[in-house]
């Protein structure tokens, strides 16, 4: 085990590697202009030049790259063209935003849809299956953000029962210092209870909203898998000989977690970058709203930065979850 | 004895579709007595194994039981989940037709035999360790302390079935369902069980229900048929009866078709011409493991087709003799040896020459349905082969593709069919037309007649020997089943771990089989016929375990560790093919030198 994961890791690194070098020079081919973004289309040639060399664009691309490699062996990641202040600290306060909203709104997810998935394998054509393909459909054709809205909408303005979405604490809580960078475990380790409850309070409608989401597909794959597994001959050969029936289930449940889990974890790499409508409908600074400003803005830096943290992340999220698969499914490990 | 195991009262097994209900089993009234073997025949999609499990109060998920079932003065529909637990697996026993995929993938061997001890034993886990120890070290396995922690991925086949067989036996049960228990196995093994199985039926009254589609299995072994239709049973008289008399009309299809057969003559030795067509010489291939072992599949390989004759390929899994039909058509490339194709070495072409050139050497393999792509239709599943070959025209193309689907027996409607919707004959049919389609010279057969059911099986062997005689085709037929090849090829040889043992004309090898394991291999197989039953035979030579596997062979012959006429010499000289008649040849000193015990086993 402790091979693989050596192995494991160091192809991640590799990766890790071919992926910085790809996106520093890819997106310096795009046919974009970064200066004039900055200084407007309409300045000066002298104004556009010192802007240019400013950002160190007047240097030839090779050496650019030299002083970012430079830079990212010191655990540097350069600065950010329009803020100024180093793309490592936005990051830092960035990212667990974004981690903790969509843990929590896995785990929520999880901790639903795989009973629930479960329930209507064992009853198919009953009411719950009847109902949740219902809301497959429905959940699933329409866009997050729209329901978003809706929620906010409902919780917030009709029924009073959620705070207003204006990010992760009322206005008038003073937020505890950045340790993690996430709010539920700042609050707490500081002791600070008062903005632990505002935490959860700012936190739940959001996560509530992820899980609504992200719940159709785990439902439908846990419904799927577990079919195949109660229909399957080892299933069936447990029962003619008599095994019971809480250790029938346990084995059925192992065997079909695993293409759970793993949807699970790719839904997660894809929502590392991609809930930023989410945290846009409920103003919170997270990576998503974080990587589109970057974009939008041109600013290089940025983007070279959030590529590589969410292709670290991802990559630890995949090795973990390889990891489980391996405990899980003996077959794995060769 | 013969008092009443099991009696069922409008058994049904049903199961929900998108479209409906779908009912398996329709309304069955069984009995079953004890000491009793009851065979159960029907064809694929008749509901022969909804109603096995239907015996245990069981259906495949998501299907429902209803009806009634008596075991032993129980009604098993209405009792408890709990004291049904108790009787499944103890009181009822179960072999499934698919030894791997019964047991959990994710759980080790040694943990799964323990877990069914406990379930109905008072015992700890080190004491359900120990019986799994001895359960497997009782089926003949090699180091079962260490085997136990083997998962089931890691088990052959064969050596799974041994050990849910056994399963099922030391727990003595009143009734043993066994949903074909043998399909998996060689001819061989499935005699050493059968026969085992009928003496435990004999001895402690066991009463046992046989799922079957192999009428030789129902004449030996049974004293009772029942015959399944679309769910229902249309057929339960004693083997005698059934045999003598059968009223339905499948039984009376099925049984005039194995008449025929019984009849036919062993395929005649004049036909085909003395010319060369394909000859392997001295043909070798091994693979090198992980581990860095080397397998021999193929060692020493040397045989020759004639044209328009057909040669037999036969031998237990494991043998080597798909290995050799790779070689011929170079989906494998051999380490040694030459494969003449008339006076070409087909071994020496480059790989493009060859792609040309493999328009003349085509293949049936032995899954019809897995050998088509599932969304092409049959039209262009069959004349794929006549894009890459020829430059046809379209119209030419639909002309030939018409010609093939007469030429199989298929009728034109098929043309726009996918392959879900053909019975497994008809895929089967659609193969065999795809690999004529170029005109081949010669054929690779690789088991073609192995998946499919009995009707369509017979149905086949006639079509190949049609096809031989109007289009002067010559094929290699590689096959376990020794009484199609003893109809269908006019030659044989019989491969036994990597090696020919034996070779010549089928006639010949049949009646006068010289080598001990073509002798035991001819005396595992079970005749339709209930008055000449295998259990009331004496039986000479036969041999031990199963085929061992083919990393570090022996040195000596590579069966005397299962021969029973083995003595040192055996072990210690590498055999070689010789001559015993002009055409007959033999991997054996004692044959050779006419020294083996025992009459000729077939006459």
């Amino acid at each position: 085990m402790g091979r693989y994961v050596l192995k494991r890791v160091g192809i991640g690194l590799l990766q890790a590697i071919g992926i910085t070098v790809v996106v520093f020079f890819v997106i310096r081919a795009l046919p974009a202009d970064p200066v004039a973004r900055l200084v407007g289309f309409n300045s000066s040639p002298e104004v556009y030049a010192q802007a240019q060399a400013s950002l160190g664009l007047d240097a030839s691309v090779w050496s650019q790259f030299t002083t970012y490699v430079s830079g990212l062996v010191r655990g540097d990641l350069g600065v950010s063209w329009v803020t100024g202040s180093s793309i490592l600290g936005e990051l830092r306060s960035a990212l667990p935003i974004t981690l903790q909203l969509i843990t929590l709104a896995f785990a929520l997810a999880l901790l639903v849809s795989v009973p629930v998935g479960i329930a209507t394998a064992k009853r198919p054509g009953g009411k719950l299956d009847k109902t949740v393909f219902g809301y497959g459909l429905f959940a699933g054709a329409q866009p997050e953000f729209w329901w978003g809205l809706l929620f906010i909408f409902f919780f917030y303005y009709t029924l009073g029962i959620a705070p207003a979405p204006l990010g992760q604490y009322a206005p008038g809580v003073t937020p505890p210092p950045e340790i993690t960078g996430m709010s539920l475990v700042d609050s707490l380790i500081t002791g600070n209870i008062a903005a632990f409850t505002d935490a959860a309070w700012h936190l739940w409608l959001p996560v509530m909203t992820l899980a609504f989401i992200v719940s159709g597909p785990i439902i439908k794959m846990t419904r799927q898998s577990m079919s195949r597994v109660l229909g399957s001959e080892f299933i069936l050969y447990q029962q003619a000989s008599g095994i019971p029936a809480n250790k029938v289930a346990r084995s059925t449940i192992r065997a079909s977690l695993p293409p759970v889990l793993t949807l699970a974890g790719i839904l997660f790499g894809f929502l590392l970058g991609g809930a930023v409508l989410i945290e846009q409908v409920f103003a919170f600074n997270g990576l998503g709203s974080y990587s589109v400003r970057a974009v939008l803005n041109l600013d290089y830096p940025a983007i070279q930065g959030t590529v590589l943290i969410i292709t670290i992340v991802s990559l630890g999220v995949y090795l973990v979850l390889d990891l489980l698969l391996a405990v899980i499914d003996p077959r794995v490990k060769n | 004895m013969n008092e009443r195991i099991l009696a069922t009262k409008g058994l049904t097994v049903t199961y929900p579709t998108v479209q409906g209900s779908f009912t398996a089993v329709n309304g069955v009234n069984l009995e079953l007595n004890s000491g009793e073997i009851v065979g159960l025949i029907g064809e694929s999609g008749s509901g022969k194994t909804s109603l096995a499990l239907g015996l245990l109060a069981l259906a495949r998920y998501p299907g429902r039981v209803s009806g009634s079932i008596d075991f032993m003065g129980q009604e098993l529909l209405t009792l408890p989940e709990e004291k049904l637990r108790e009787i499944r697996g103890r009181s009822i026993g179960l072999i499934t037709q698919k030894p791997r995929q019964s047991l959990n993938p994710f759980q080790n061997v040694g943990t799964q035999i323990g877990r069914v001890y406990r379930a109905h034993v008072d015992a700890s886990k080190a004491q359900a360790q120990d019986h799994a120890i001895e359960l497997l070290e009782n089926v003949g396995i090699n180091d079962p302390q260490r085997r136990i922690k083997a998962y089931p991925h890691e088990l052959s086949g064969g050596m799974a079935q041994r050990a849910l067989i056994s399963m099922a036996l030391s727990a003595q049960p009143q009734l043993l369902v066994a949903d074909e228990p043998t399909s998996g196995l060689d001819v061989t093994i499935q005699a050493q069980f059968l026969d085992r199985m009928w003496q435990r039926a004999e001895e402690t009254g066991t009463a046992v229900l046989l799922v079957t589609q192999d009428l030789g299995i129902v004449a030996n072994y049974c004293d009772r048929v029942l015959v399944l239709e679309n769910g229902k049973l249309v057929e339960d008289a004693p083997t005698r009866e059934f045999f003598a008399n059968p009223t339905d009309a499948y039984s009376k299809k099925v049984l005039s078709l194995a008449g025929e057969r019984a009849q036919a003559e062993t395929a005649s030795q004049e036909a085909g011409s003395q010319t060369p067509l394909i000859r392997l010489e001295g043909l070798r291939k091994t693979f090198k493991l992980d581990d860095g072992k080397v397998l021999s599949a193929v060692s020493d390989v040397s045989l020759t087709v004639m044209q328009g004759r057909s040669l037999g390929l036969v031998g237990e899994s494991g043998s080597g003799k798909t290995t050799v039909g790779r070689l011929i058509l170079r989906l494998l490339e051999a380490d040694e040896g030459d494969i003449w194709f008339r006076d070409t070495d087909l071994t020496a072409m480059s790989t493009r020459e060859f792609r040309e050139f493999r328009s003349k050497i085509q293949v049936v393999f032995q899954d019809p349905f897995d050998s088509l792509n599932p969304r092409w239709s049959v039209e262009k599943a069959i004349s794929e082969p006549l894009d890459l070959h020829t430059k046809m025209s379209k119209a030419e193309k639909a002309q030939r593709v018409s010609e093939l689907l007469d030429q199989v027996g298929l009728s034109a409607d098929v043309r726009g069919s996918r392959p879900s919707g053909l019975s497994a004959g008809q895929q089967q049919r659609v193969c065999l037309a795809r690999a004529l389609s170029t005109e081949p010279d010669f054929l690779v057969l690789d088991e073609p007649t192995s998946a499919l059911p009995p009707v369509a099986r017979v149905e086949m062997i006639a079509l190949l020997k049609d096809l031989r005689e109007r289009l002067g085709l010559s094929f290699i037929f590689i096959s376990h089943d020794l009484s199609t090849v003893r109809e269908l090829c006019q030659d044989v040889a019989v491969m036994y771990l990597s090696q020919i043992v034996e070779m010549g004309p089928t006639s010949k090898v049949f009646a006068h089989p010289e080598h001990p394991y073509t002798r035991a291999l001819l005396d595992s197989v079970l005749f339709h016929d209930p008055l000449d039953r295998r259990v009331d035979r004496e039986h000479l030579g036969a041999l031990e375990g199963e085929i061992p596997s083919p990393i570090d062979l022996p040195k000596g012959c590579y069966l005397a560790g299962r021969c029973p006429f083995a003595e040192d010499r055996c072990r210690e000289e590498p055999q070689l093919l010789q001559i015993t008649e002009p055409d007959h040849l033999v991997r054996c000193w004692k044959s050779v030198e006419g020294i083996l015990s025992g009459a000729s086993v077939v006459g």
